[in-house]
């Protein structure tokens, strides 16, 4: 399985600030930007801003800081990562992530292909496990809980966490069947409690009218729209507390889309969101907050609103106005 | 321009054409063997090959019928299947689910690779002296072993093969939902590749219901309708090999009509499980 490191706080910073790239060599285009940091971005406001400090001798210093909205520290949080770094293999995704997500709100991960959204979103619910050559350092914590602890069941983990994924994925079984799967392996038998969950999942899912009539249908001949509720469904009779998403829409038609963004914004305030999108309009349409990343790092993390009209960073308005990435 | 469309139009025909020839060569081969077999063996096929013994020369009732053969590799087929097909798929999910990161899958892969080259003759005589020598008489379990043993490398590589096709979205939904590994498998990946690995199992069968080799140092014949495997057990293949070697006309005409109730037996058997499975829903599921 995935090999975990707890790094004490020193020696993940140590090695952090030795692995950052120098300046003036082959830096990628974002830094130059990213070291005037905003001058709003004080850290350690409330002692709750998760600015990443930078904790070493001048020359060692590397100005990543991400640029964290002052309104996040007002939220109470359900998920938290602190310095949270991922390897496959040599390859290091995640360059120390320290983010905050907000409980009962929708949180937009935007940014470019390859810069480990999708990474981040799967190691909530570590579903990084079960890819071979996974190295973690740092924490995430999940009400508080390590969830990288030898302690933490990862099967009740997962449970609390739903997850979407960008390609419908319906398991090639009846439509109360998926819907019902997580009740299912819970050893649930009752009838009656598998209908009743079945259809106030698929109400959920704003599906329950199109499919009432073919419950006992193979799931698969459903439309692509229609697949991708399901999936929402059954992720949501499992009653998580998250629900992840990675690319929901991507390989949806407008009307699809427009469905489903409909369902998160109305799945807010009962579960916290989180979503990968590479749709801009789409993270400012569902979005309550919204974090910037880019080459695995957190770049700017605020308000949906402020960081699509008003962001601290050049680098984040140049990605949300479409003039890079 | 217009030279260049007739062209790759002409070549485009002359490809098409091709996979038409040859399509049509390989039916006309199955055509012909099939036909061949029919139109000899056909006349021979009479109720008395079901109902009756064999009766050696000369006997009243000469040559009687193929009964015990029948019966007899019906029981040692669904015996050597009861065995054969578990193990095959057990180790056909621990390769494709399991072994990514054991040492044990690439000698396991490989040694079930040679086991499907490896004459079946030398699988008659690994039965033979693995449980006819030590059980002092040749019997119907070593025959079964054999024919098992013929199997189990096939079955496991095709579940390997079809567990693998399916789509990784599949195992990452359920495990997302909490299901555990083992759950996982059986729930949705196996379910998902099960109209494909019965396709694998039923070439299996197939394969199996035709081998004589293993059978002659194992089950070695009966003449009689036996249901103790732990005696001599009769075969169609075998009765059919010994029928096509008496000189005498009847005998060969047996012969004939024996192989052609073998391939009956094994369209039934495929036809069958094929209607079963698309009645219980999984014939959609494969289709997809």
């Amino acid at each position: 399985m995935v090999k975990t490191e707890h790094p004490t706080a020193e020696r993940g910073h140590a090695r952090a600030n030795r692995e950052a790239p120098q300046p003036g060599t082959s830096l990628p285009p974002i830094q130059p930007v990213l070291r005037s940091l905003n001058p709003d971005i004080a850290p350690g406001r409330n002692g709750q801003n998760p600015v990443h400090l930078p904790t070493t001798t001048p020359t060692e210093q590397s100005p990543q800081g991400p640029a964290i909205h002052a309104e996040l520290a007002a939220e109470q949080h359900v998920l938290s990562t602190e310095d949270f770094k991922l390897h496959y293999g040599k390859h290091r995704a995640l360059h120390g992530i320290t983010m905050q997500i907000p409980a009962g709100k929708v949180t937009a991960l935007i940014g470019p292909s390859g810069c480990g959204k999708s990474t981040l979103l799967r190691s909530f619910n570590r579903l990084n496990d079960l890819i071979e050559n996974v190295r973690v350092e740092g924490r995430i914590r999940f009400q508080g809980q390590d969830i990288h602890d030898r302690k933490v069941d990862v099967i009740r983990l997962r449970k609390k966490m739903g997850m979407v994924f960008q390609k419908s994925n319906p398991f090639p079984m009846s439509i109360l069947e998926n819907v019902v799967y997580a009740l299912r392996i819970g050893g649930e038998r009752r009838r009656r409690v598998l209908d009743e969950v079945c259809e106030k999942s698929l109400r959920s899912a704003a599906l329950w009218d199109e499919v009432k009539d073919r419950l006992h249908t193979s799931a698969l001949g459903m439309s692509g729209g229609q697949q991708q509720r399901l999936c929402i469904a059954r992720a949501i009779a499992a009653e998580p507390e998250v629900l992840l998403m990675d690319e929901p829409c991507s390989a949806l038609d407008p009307i699809a889309t427009g469905k489903v963004e409909e369902l998160i914004y109305a799945l807010r305030g009962k579960y916290t969101v989180v979503i990968v999108t590479h749709n801009m309009q789409q993270a400012a349409r569902v979005s309550d907050y919204t974090a910037f990343m880019y080459m695995g790092r957190l770049v700017e993390y605020g308000p949906t609103n402020s960081i699509f009209v008003n962001p601290h960073l050049k680098e984040t308005e140049s990605y949300v106005t479409g003039r890079f990435g | 321009m217009q030279i260049a469309s007739v062209y790759i139009r002409g070549k485009s025909h002359l490809m098409f054409g091709l996979c038409i020839l040859f399509t049509a060569v390989i039916l006309g081969l199955l055509g012909m063997v099939s036909g061949y077999l029919i139109s000899l063996g056909y006349k021979s096929v009479d109720l008395a090959l079901f109902t009756q013994l064999p009766v050696p020369a000369g006997a009243a009732g000469f040559p009687g019928g193929l009964q015990n053969g029948i019966v007899g590799s019906i029981i040692m087929i669904a015996m050597a299947s009861l065995i054969g097909i578990p193990i095959g798929m057990l180790a056909g999910i621990y390769l494709a689910e399991y072994s990514s990161r054991s040492w044990l899958a690439g000698p396991v892969r490989f040694i079930a690779d040679v086991q499907t080259g490896v004459p079946s003759i030398v699988v008659g005589i690994l039965g033979y002296e693995l449980l006819v020598v030590p059980l002092g008489s040749y019997n119907g379990w070593a025959g079964a072993a054999a024919l098992a043993f013929i199997m189990i490398p096939l079955v496991a590589r095709t579940t390997e093969e079809m567990l693998l096709l399916v789509p990784r979205g599949y195992r990452e939904a359920s495990v997302a939902l909490g299901a555990t590994k083992a759950r996982t498998i059986l729930r949705v990946v196996v379910p998902a590749a099960f109209g494909s690995v019965i396709t694998g199992i039923m070439l299996a069968i197939a394969r199996v219901a035709g081998e004589t080799a293993p059978l002659l140092f194992t089950a070695l014949g009966s003449r009689f309708l036996e249901s103790n495997p732990s005696r001599p057990f009769p075969s169609l293949t075998v009765q059919i090999y010994h029928a096509a070697m008496e000189p005498y006309k009847e005998e060969s005409r047996k012969a004939w009509a024996g192989i052609l109730v073998l391939l009956a037996l094994i369209f039934v058997l495929n036809v069958t499980v094929r209607l079963t499975m698309r009645a219980s829903g999984y014939g959609a599921r494969a289709a997809r």
